[in-house]
């Protein structure tokens, strides 16, 4: 080749480079750049993107709609939610199973035990007379009892919660939400109280978008909050690190900025903070009134004042802003952005509307990095499915939780105190294939064999119940296991009480107090929603289906295999369509947005 | 990039890393990175190929000092008035050291001489956060911000990343501690889901595009979409015999009733009898259970029993395969607890622990190691330390595994403890 020759290629290919970066979307220059996005720089793209972001996403009429407004106008329908008229959502409808003489509810079985051996009842409920076989029966049939019911209890808040996600009118106050749920990690395997579970759900909501002191003085006088972290047993003369710990290090300013002493003189500053069963309550009597050290701090600093001093602190604002950013914008933050973000957050009080209203407009929230790059999260992809088919009720086959626990995430049951990791955390081999799987149930619903969880008895017990029928006695009733395990030997022990029996016992008198979750599959129909788009061909149903549900264009080898597989089906057979769509849920891409 | 290769060759070449796939044909890259890897080796590949670690995480903070009581200590029971174990209850097994009541399991393991413990096992500088205590274990490299797992590591520098899942995670989630830069673990948790769900139809359309066939096109830019091509090639090809092997396998040991861990264990040991190559698995007591501020001796008795039962029935179960020769345990928690009781008959975070590993009889040397930290002579409260973990780290890298550079996997030279024959 001549030199000239290759010179002209050369020349050629920068051109070319040239040519290819001027007709790129100007999205790299916006990467971390928080000025905000103009009029002409809105479409019906980032309209998708805000929604799916700023609340469950929606259906293509949704999105419409916030494309035809200002990205500001957009912003404030979704952050100024106060003004959405919301009143179709309904409040949780108690089955009532809490019976006088629970509460306090024993922290154990052997707990309970020891009470009725004391007293001679215990959970409301009296010991059979001295001499009698099995005596206690009865009390550690209750304390089972109300175990399950708890656990019911809390199955039907997760739905009533899902519920109100797929049909609220304020999306991002339920995103919200569940976002301080994640944050202050609560849960009721803990807490085994579902009353204190709805009533701190209705305090963060009722808090959602305010400013973060109310968050934290509500979230720290919060009955479930109190009892997940122990702190009712933070007494003076023996302060309970596990409150002040985790205040510092998952609610507000991150390990590093605070020492092992700020924790403990914080938690001498908690103690006595406790509750009666469902009111917060200051105990004066368990209360340290003596000084304190805390964050360069010093006096007779209470509760409320540590939680000022956290908030003069320039961390605070940073870690929770950017605990915000990750969840709304990408899991990569910048350390200017945080500092910036963090520093706005503070100087305005801690107000949560101006700092999203920033994060929703910034050219860095629509730039590339920020755009089909987040994995939905469990809960977060079956609602924004439910939406973008357009459904108004929650389908109930299959069940909400059980849907969102396999694949890692149960509404009122975060695996821990710091919460739902997120991001790529979710996606295992086994959880992705099951993402995969997941709207086959939903698609293809089978009443008949659908098997409620809310009325399931582990197999276990179900035997006990079985035994019992054939005739065997209780002790013949409730034997397990090789007896090789100290464990089995244990809970086959009969003596003044027989625990898998009471086991059993519990869910059947659960069973009967509770409500029952009404069951319902989808009210879905894809050939009217194939009409409405006026999709008449196989690539034009395969397209509705992509730009309907994905974030990400289908790849090409894809799309043609599943217009393929459409091929010579009827635009009108419902069952067909379902299978097509089932597809393209199941892709990879469909686990983005 | 242009490359005319399959996607799934691409994606290979990615994650196996360019500079030794590129330019080559599949199977000469191939040998080229068994050689590469012989070489920097210097001698056989494998001194005990067929050698399985297990691990077990008790996520939580487990309470050491009721677990591996020191009924000889009166100190003990000067800082543990309420909830002390009475010496009376203690199983036993030396005039100052014994068991937990609830751990039948574990005084037949050690009398029966298939267990080590190691006293005081922790680190300098000790954090007493959960999340950052449980990552500086996982990655074995404390107070910094190491990003691979130690186990990961581990595997990265001695474990062919061409062969399939040398790392199976049992659980929901991936563990840090085997985050590796060239092999993906198997992450799973209930077998019987872990497999694609649909018509013969759509399983055709899915296993030609939406399980293993990264897009070329539009996902160069886009990480995350790639991470989930990776993800879902590894499930595609892994998960019909994971789901087989565990679906057929009955076992006459009795698990005990521990739910997640005792299951956890029975999976592996459902693996190990189908002959899976894996050589590290890892498996977690989830949920932070171990984290016991509050009322805590019947909690604490319960999870004890529960992973007392667990591993001694694995142990059986691994003897009864033929495997027991192959197979060694190792069980950490992030951090012990503090050694005064609080105030609401519970434990504080603390600092060192004991560590224990298992195996069989005539391949572990049982018994203490390590010198157990003074009740009394504290760091604020805490214990100190007396036996940096990554010492028992290092025994089970190279004492059991074979591999004699810890000090690469590790970062750091640690001294193994001659717990191993």
């Amino acid at each position: 080749m001549s030199r000239v020759s290759r010179r002209l290629l050369v020349l050629a290919a920068v051109t070319s480079c040239v040519v290819t970066i001027a007709a790129a979307p100007p999205t790299t220059s916006w990467v971390d750049n928080l000025s905000p996005i103009t009029a002409a720089d809105w479409n019906a793209e980032r309209a998708a993107h805000l929604l799916a972001r700023a609340g469950f996403g929606g259906t293509p009429d949704d999105i419409a709609r916030l494309a035809a407004m200002t990205p500001q106008q957009a912003v404030a329908s979704l952050v100024e939610y106060e003004r959405v008229d919301n009143g179709r959502a309904l409040p949780f409808d108690e089955s009532g199973v809490w019976d006088r003489g629970m509460d306090p509810f024993p922290p154990s079985r052997a707990d309970a035990v020891r009470q009725a051996r004391e007293r001679g009842e215990a959970l409301g409920v009296k010991a059979l007379p001295e001499g009698s076989p099995r005596r206690l029966q009865p009390i550690v049939d209750k304390f089972f009892y109300g175990l399950r019911a708890n656990s019911i209890e809390t199955q039907r808040l997760g739905v009533w919660w899902a519920s109100r996600m797929l049909t609220t009118t304020r999306p991002l106050e339920e995103r919200l939400t569940l976002f301080w749920h994640g944050h202050f990690a609560t849960g009721d395997a803990k807490v085994r109280d579902y009353r204190m579970m709805l009533r701190q759900n209705e305090m963060l909501r009722r808090n959602a978008s305010g400013t973060l002191r109310a968050l934290l003085v509500g979230i720290l006088k919060d009955p479930a909050m109190l009892v997940y972290l122990d702190n009712g047993e933070n007494v003076k003369a023996h302060p309970n690190e596990n409150f002040g710990r985790e205040l510092l290090e998952l609610f507000t300013m991150g390990v590093g900025h605070y020492t092992e002493r700020d924790v403990r003189e914080g938690a001498r500053a908690f103690t006595g903070w406790t509750n009666d069963v469902l009111a917060f309550r200051f105990d004066d009597a368990q209360h340290d009134f003596g000084g304190k050290t805390f964050l360069g701090r010093t006096g007779p600093l209470d509760g409320t004042d540590i939680i000022d001093t956290i908030l003069t602190q320039d961390a605070t604002g940073e870690f929770v802003a950017a605990k915000l950013y990750r969840y709304f914008v990408r899991d990569d933050v910048s350390p200017t952005v945080k500092a910036e973000l963090g520093r706005s957050f503070r100087a305005g009080g801690y107000q949560i509307k101006p700092l999203l209203t920033r994060m929703f407009l910034s050219k860095d929230f629509y730039s590339q990095p920020s755009v089909a790059t987040q994995i939905k999260s469990p809960v977060v992809l079956v609602v924004s499915t439910y939406r973008k088919m357009g459904l108004r009720e929650l389908p109930t086959i299959p069940d909400f939780g059980r849907l969102t626990g396999a694949l890692g995430q149960t509404l009122f049951d975060p695996p821990n105190v710091a919460g739902w990791a997120g991001g790529r955390t979710w996606i295992t081999p086994a959880t992705l294939m099951q993402r995969g799987n997941l709207f086959r149930d939903v698609l293809f619903a089978d009443a008949k064999t659908f098997r409620a969880p809310d009325r399931l008895m582990p197999a276990t017990y179900a035997r006990v119940g079985d035994n019992l029928a054939k005739g065997m006695n209780v002790t013949e009733a409730t034997k397990e296991g090789t007896g090789d395990a100290e464990s089995n030997a244990q809970v086959d022990r009969d003596e003044d009480y027989n625990t898998r029996y009471a086991s059993y016992k519990g869910y059947l008198m659960a069973f009967e107090r509770t409500k029952p979750i009404p069951r319902r599959v989808a009210d879905l129909s894809l050939v009217s929603m194939i009409a409405a788009a006026h999709a008449s061909t196989a690539d034009a149903v395969v397209d509705h289906f992509a730009k309907r549900f994905l974030s990400v264009p289908l790849p090409a080898a894809e799309r043609s295999a599943f217009v393929e597989f459409f091929k010579g089906k009827s635009l009108t057979d419902e069952s067909a369509l379902r299978e097509l769509l089932y597809l393209v849920l199941s892709a990879p891409e469909y686990q983005v947005n | 990039m242009s490359c005319s290769c399959s996607r799934r060759e691409f994606l290979a070449r990615g994650l196996y890393g360019i500079g030794v796939g590129s330019g080559l044909p599949m199977f000469l890259s191939r040998t080229t990175a068994a050689l590469t890897a012989q070489a920097l080796q210097g001698t056989s590949m494998e001194k005990h190929p067929e050698r399985i670690l297990v691990v077990l995480e008790l996520s939580g903070g487990n309470d050491g000092l009721n677990t591996v009581v020191p009924h000889g200590d009166p100190a003990y029971y000067r800082a543990r008035p309420r909830i002390g174990i009475p010496a009376k209850d203690v199983l036993k097994v030396s005039d100052t050291f014994g068991f937990h009541p609830s751990m039948v399991g574990f005084e037949r393991l050690y009398k029966d001489g298939r267990m080590a413990v190691v006293h005081g096992c922790g680190y300098d500088h000790p954090s007493l956060s959960h999340f950052s205590s449980m990552s500086y274990w996982h990655t074995g490299v404390p107070n910094a911000g190491e990003p691979l797992g130690w186990l990961g590591r581990l595997a990265d520098d001695h474990l062919d990343p061409h062969s399939r899942n040398q790392i199976v995670n049992i659980g929901t989630s991936q563990s840090l501690a085997v985050r590796s830069a060239k092999h993906s673990p198997l992450v799973f948790d209930d077998p019987s889901r872990f497999r694609r769900e649909g018509t013969d139809d759509q399983k055709r359309v899915l296993a030609h595009v939406g399980d293993g066939a990264p897009s070329t096109s539009s996902t160069s830019a886009n990480s995350t979409l790639d991470f989930l091509s990776a993800t879902a090639r590894n499930a595609a090809d892994s998960s019909d015999f994971v789901r087989q092997a565990s679906s057929g396998y009955r076992t006459p040991v009795d698990y005990g009733i521990g739910g997640a861990f005792g299951g956890g264990l029975q999976r592996v040991a459902a693996l190990i009898a189908a002959g899976m190559k894996t050589r590290l698995y890892y498996v977690n007591y989830p949920g932070n259970a171990f984290d016991t501020h509050v009322q805590q001796g019947d909690v604490h008795a319960r999870l004890l029993m529960y992973t007392a039962d667990a591993v001694r029935a694995f142990l059986d179960d691994v003897a009864r395969l033929g495997r027991g020769d192959d197979v060694a345990v190792m069980m950490f928690t992030e951090f012990g607890r503090r050694v005064e009781e609080n105030g609401s008959l519970g434990t504080d975070h603390g600092t060192a622990g004991p560590m224990f590993l298992f195996g069989k009889q005539d391949r572990i040397k049982a018994g203490f190691y390590g010198r157990p930290p003074s009740l009394t002579d504290l760091d604020d409260g805490n214990l100190k330390m007396t036996t940096d973990f990554r010492r028992v780290y290092a025994t089970a890298i190279k004492e059991w595994l074979g591999y004699d550079d810890t000090d690469v996997v590790l970062k750091g030279r640690f001294d193994t403890l001659g717990a191993f024959a």
